[in-house]
């Protein structure tokens, strides 16, 4: 696709339903981003999310993923302290959480991990830019690479994760020319977010481009579906149908006994329980029905 | 009140002691849904609506809505995992979604499930386990299948002073040893063994109790002869309240919908609507669209990084290259560097 000029579609997943939404519209890649720690867990932000945890939320996405390519987050801490450490975990994300690559955020000083983890077998998608796992340290989720020595600084990193062995990467919030430049300086796909269209493929927060995320949608995002009214919408809907004893609706959503077994129940229990089945109580009424029956069993 | 009810009321009043209302901030004009409210709820007569959440914005969604009670029901083992069945989920596992579920839950009264295994080997495993949902899963009460065979681990939980909501009738936990996914309750005896796994479980201290996929006519009989709420799914209108699961409803669960549940929403053609329109429109190049989803170098920079680029890679950003183009442009570059 990509020497073809032809744009990569990649999006995130977190869950089964989710991977199986992006299945059925075919797209090329599924990210299980550790955006999930905000957006599924409800986090402020993605560092505490776990190994453990991505790994679980890794499984139920290769629950529901068929023919697209599947790429798990590492997540902040796992592949920072020693090299050791990151081909522990980038082979846990593969044997544990099923996933066919694994993406690890940063740059120049991280090549290291990125080659002993390419080396043992396991493709790597780099990710340069804004990265949200120390956005901290950037000031906070900034736009990235606006100054020409920060430009810079992103070229060298791009080049420098290619040499490492990084198969893509993800270019995360830069100015479109910037993502352009180093597009056509290296000779791996780059997927853009906040990037511009000038990349080799897109990756979006599924949350973020189907309304559902309730804090904020980024600039960059287009939102192609607007989930969260609906929900809203039928909740509330089932709260006043439910309330108004509307909703179940006897015979579409209910079951009954055979008719013959129904009349032998109605006796038995106005002979054991003194219950009167007939009558359909009054909620007060239902309120004495059951003081009346326990001071007379 | 009989002492069975009294025992159940009084040790949630117990539990609830060490958490007042105020401990979860709720949105302006909603109040905290205590085991009080529910209380209140039934002897008004006042149908609950409870609705599963399995993560943060279910749990959100739930708590825009104003449902009274949410719970974290095993079915996520199904509907979020994609499993089979829910005898797979474990209690970290489920642990973790309750926690999701709680950072987006404020006014609603919380209960997650036990899950499969958690409360069969012993009562101790039993205690040990609501504890933990208690304690690292967020949870104000748990719910957990069975009828008389679990009265004892029912006393033993209820007695540590968490609040615990029965569930009868299916019980997909051991749907296998019930022949499947079907009805119970459907002959007199059946009915007869219902009503008197819910007498047993009010009396071991159920605050409240599920029951699930039965005739109306033995939900309704059982919800007279006790006296503490039932939430119904799958059995008839006349429970002191209802719950469905929310992938079901929203018409998110690709599988199957069950008889006993209404499509409030029909989500997953919306959602297939908005990808396959997100990947037409990558692969067209329509999205992002310049100067509304991007960022730029200030003016000055833009032009001192196209002349870097130009005297530093021969790369001339000015001209938009054709895909082939880029390839050899980047061939030509690595044999000249």
């Amino acid at each position: 696709m990509h020497s073809d000029g032809k744009p990569i579609a990649m999006m995130t997943a977190y869950d089964y339903p989710t991977a199986v939404a992006c299945e059925r519209a075919g797209v090329d890649m599924v990210l299980v981003g550790d955006s999930l720690a905000m957006v599924a867990l409800g986090h402020q932000d993605t560092s505490q999310v776990t190994m453990d945890e991505m790994m679980h939320h890794s499984r139920a996405v290769a629950r529901g993923t068929r023919s697209a390519f599947l790429v798990s987050d590492l997540p902040f801490g796992a592949y920072h302290a020693d090299i050791g450490d990151s081909v522990r975990n980038a082979v846990r994300m593969v044997k544990e959480g099923r996933a066919e690559a694994v993406k690890l955020e940063g740059g120049r000083h991280f090549v290291s991990r990125v080659d002993a983890i390419v080396n043992s077998g396991i493709p790597v998608v780099g990710h340069i830019g804004l990265t949200p796992q120390t956005a901290v340290s950037l000031g906070g989720f900034r736009v990235q690479g606006k100054s020409v020595a920060a430009a810079q600084h992103l070229v060298d990193d791009a080049l420098a994760l290619q040499t490492a062995g990084c198969f893509a990467m993800v270019l995360e919030a830069m100015p479109s020319l910037v993502a352009e430049t180093i597009t056509r300086l290296v000779s791996v796909p780059t997927i853009g977010i906040g990037a511009g269209s000038r990349t080799s493929g897109q990756v979006l927060v599924m949350s973020d481009m189907m309304g559902i995320f309730d804090r904020f949608t980024p600039k960059f995002c287009r939102r192609f579906a607007e989930l969260a009214p609906q929900m809203d919408a039928a909740l509330v809907q089932y709260k006043t149908d439910v309330r108004a004893r509307q909703f179940p609706e006897e015979g579409l959503h209910t079951y009954a006994m055979p008719a013959a077994a129904e009349d032998r129940w109605r006796e038995h229990v106005l002979s054991a329980y003194g219950l009167d089945l007939d009558r359909v109580a009054e909620p007060a009424a239902q309120v004495h029905q059951q003081q009346h029956q326990r001071s007379s069993v």
